[in-house]
């Protein structure tokens, strides 16, 4: 019995002990990080805030880094806001948004009139403000000395259709007699949606099913580095980190028939076309009239442009973010993408983003 | 008998032996090398990654927040106080229910019928439950803690925070005339969500100091002095609600916080925790119990001074496997918490969320940066270390418990 005794005794004290242990290393360390930013790192001068609150952003992934980007800068000036991010996909952002979980939803793509009527619905308002250009960069092989301008009618003879160009001189008699290896996007990912909103255009037509999908982004860069005869498309920002390894195709801007590469000069003044999005966060009236979140959004606006380019993608031009900023505070709700038939338009965002294309 | 049987062949006999001998000796040594190979597998695998990951083990990593700006000098320190934290509510959760319900399926066998199936029942499901995929329970995780069926009601911005049983305090938050500066007004109705000011009131500073508020009417001349400033408020103004949250702060539904993460954890590693202590309890040796049985102890005595005493090392080490399992996962708090990773700080009360450290090696590793994939695998490093400490921790533990008993 002695034995046992002792045996609960021991137990009894190594639990508090284990959470004692827990604890201290806890709070011990908890204190360094608030050193380090008591210390200033940045050149930053501007007074701190004692504004408070909570926001919360839920939506497109391809989004994600802007808004955190914009969300760490925001947190020094206003430290006592927490603003959380998060990066579950435009449709997933939209379902959230619709019944009133999150204030503002990211969104790389315009919002479809479905999740229009169930904002309606459930009696959300919002303002659609865009915040920056992600072009989609069509990608080769450096290796690959036959292509160098594409169009749209070529793009649509290598991915549209199980009866697709199997090889290179299928799509130009010109070009060499080998196989054409695709790497793409998952069919889950906006960038897909948007590819095939472009080369498909309007008819049911699909891509080709024999390409090699990846949601991984980086695999898509291995896949074309490393194979002569590959193409693949994904977002601007990852063909700038791996430009050495990758040759992006100059692409035939449909309306003035020159061909354009994908630099931040081409996307932002609109002759990359179609292959530039514009990429939005959709903010809710309701909770506009909170303090938090009005001066969070005007943050944004006035700091996305040169923070977008920090984090990858194409600053958008400064009348659009003026407009964009005019909207928020007059509180213009409606969006510019759907018409008053419900029919979705698109476009260059210049010409949709107008007043007379509002929609409440 | 045949001859054969009888009058073996010496050389036969002597051949047969070699061949044996050999194959034997071959058979050890192909166990040995397969032994190896998942030795070789975990030392390529090290060292991979500690060849990617090393230059980025740096304090900042220990010590700092993920940034999207300055990508060079990201952390981890939120990711691991937020692990450790989750992981403590997983244990907590499952352990006193791991173990009783295998005290109750071992020690308590039923006698009658109904019961006696009830009990094979649960033994079954157990087992069933140990198979499924973690990504399962994330999912339910997500109805039961975050959602709760809904039964408290959702929660909605600028609408209700559900059941707020402790812990909160709200305030209308008001824009002051000097830009960036807001007061506070204490909100008396939780329905109204808002407020206009239109006369002077009373509100309060971020430290709970009262102050009178001034109101500036449009068209007449604006103060100028900063002081005056801060406590007038333009006429018309609108206030939005605010909530001061108490480290105590609880809500129902659990929503996405690090509670909702443990218990969802929990979930996972319970089927484990169950079948290790019933393994334990069952190597108990019999003639212990029967001895205190036979000494006129009751079952509840005998589990609580016998059988449960003689089982610790057992149990803990099954604790030990569970909770290396319950920090790693990545999958089941993907779904419940959200692949939110900008978090700065440990959890400032019960319902905030966390970031866990497999969370943030996902994020990261996805990430086209050169510098996130190094950081990627430094982090993997840290969590190769922290696993380790624990694990250590327990086993010295158990050890202190196991001489104790003997």
């Amino acid at each position: 019995m002695a034995t046992h005794l002792k045996n609960m005794q021991l137990m009894k004290l190594t639990l508090p002990v284990a959470i004692a242990v827990l604890c201290a290393v806890g709070c011990g360390k908890s204190s360094t990080p608030s050193d380090d930013d008591a210390t200033p790192t940045s050149d930053e001068t501007v007074a701190v805030s004692n504004m408070a609150g909570s926001i919360k952003i839920n939506g497109s992934s391809t989004v994600l880094p802007i808004s955190n980007a914009v969300a760490e800068q925001f947190s020094k000036q206003y430290p006592e806001v927490s603003v959380s991010v998060d990066g579950a996909g435009t449709g997933n952002g939209f379902n959230d948004f619709e019944v009133k979980k999150t204030d503002i939803s990211d969104a790389s793509r315009p919002i479809k009139p479905g999740e229009k009527e169930k904002c309606e619905a459930n009696g959300v308002e919002f303002v659609e403000v865009p915040v920056a250009y992600d072009g989609l960069t069509i990608v080769i092989n450096p290796q690959n000395d036959w292509v160098d301008t594409l169009t749209v009618e070529q793009l649509q003879k290598i991915f549209v259709g199980e009866d697709a160009a199997k090889t290179w001189k299928d799509v130009d008699p010109s070009w060499p007699d080998e196989n054409i290896d695709i790497y793409a996007p998952g069919t889950g990912s906006g960038t897909y949606d948007y590819f095939h909103e472009v080369v498909v255009g309007k008819s049911d037509a699909e891509l080709r099913k024999d390409m090699s999908l990846n949601e991984d982004d980086n695999i898509l860069v291995k896949g074309v580095a490393d194979n002569k005869n590959a193409i693949g498309f994904f977002g601007v920002a990852y063909y700038e980190e791996s430009k050495d390894r990758l040759k992006a195709a100059k692409i035939v801007n449909p309306k003035d028939g020159e061909a354009y590469l994908p630099t931040g000069e081409n996307i932002a003044s609109g002759k990359y076309a179609p292959f530039s999005r514009p990429l939005f966060i959709y903010v809710s009236t309701a909770s506009l009239k909170r303090a938090e979140v009005q001066t969070f959004v005007d943050y944004y606006l006035s700091n996305v442009s040169e923070l977008c380019e920090r984090v990858g993608y194409v600053r958008l031009p400064d009348s659009i973010v003026e407009k964009g900023k005019s909207n928020v505070e007059n509180r213009v709700a409606g969006t510019h993408y759907i018409s008053p038939e419900g029919e979705t338009r698109s476009g260059a965002l210049e010409d949709i983003f107008v007043e007379s294309n509002l929609v409440k | 008998m045949p001859t054969a049987l009888t009058n073996q062949d010496a050389q036969y006999l002597t051949n047969n032996a070699i061949r044996r001998k050999r194959m034997s000796r071959w058979f050890y040594g192909l166990c040995v090398a397969i032994a190896f190979v998942s030795v070789l597998i975990l030392v390529v695998l090290l060292a991979a990654i500690w060849t990617q990951g090393q230059s980025r083990l740096t304090t900042d990593l220990l010590t700092r927040a993920h940034s999207e700006l300055e990508i060079e000098r990201s952390g981890m320190w939120p990711s691991i106080i937020g692990s450790l934290i989750v992981c403590f509510v997983c244990a907590l959760a499952a352990l006193p229910l791991g173990i009783a319900t295998a005290v109750f399926l071992e020690e308590f066998k039923p006698t009658s019928k109904p019961l006696r199936f009830v009990h094979g029942f649960i033994q079954l499901n157990i087992a069933n439950l140990a198979g499924v995929p973690s990504i399962v329970y994330g999912l339910l995780g997500l109805t039961v803690f975050v959602y709760m069926f809904n039964i408290f009601g959702q929660i909605k911005v600028n609408e209700s925070p559900g059941w707020e049983i402790m812990g909160a305090e709200h305030y209308y938050q008001v824009m002051t005339l000097q830009p960036g500066h807001v007061v506070f007004v204490p909100q008396e109705d939780s329905s109204v969500p808002e407020i206009e000011i239109t006369e002077p009131t009373i509100g309060v500073d971020n430290e709970g100091k009262q102050l009178e508020l001034a109101v500036w009417e449009p068209g007449t001349p604006r103060p100028k002095d900063e002081a005056t400033k801060r406590r007038t408020i333009e006429k018309g103004a609108i206030g939005g609600t605010i909530t001061r949250r108490s480290w105590y702060y609880f809500r129902l539904p659990l929503d996405k916080s690090f509670l909702s993460g443990g218990l969802t954890l929990a979930l996972v590693i319970l089927p484990i925790i169950i079948i290790a202590s019933q393994e334990a309890l069952r190597a108990v040796s019999p003639s212990l119990r029967e001895a205190s049985m036979g000494i006129g102890a009751t079952t509840w005595q005998t589990v609580r001074h016998v059988c449960l005493p003689a089982a610790v090392p057992g149990i803990m080490t099954g604790a030990i496997l569970a909770m290396g399992r319950a920090i790693g996962e990545a999958a089941p708090i993907l779904v419940v918490l959200g692949a939110n990773v900008m978090k700065s700080g440990a959890p400032e009360h019960l319902m905030d969320n966390a970031v866990t450290m497999p969370v943030l090696i996902f994020n990261w590793a996805g990430r086209q940066q050169i510098e996130f994939q190094e950081l990627a695998a430094a982090a993997i490093i840290v969590l190769l270390v922290v696993l380790l400490i624990l694990n250590s921790t327990a086993i010295i533990i158990r050890q202190k418990v196991q001489k104790a008993h003997t």
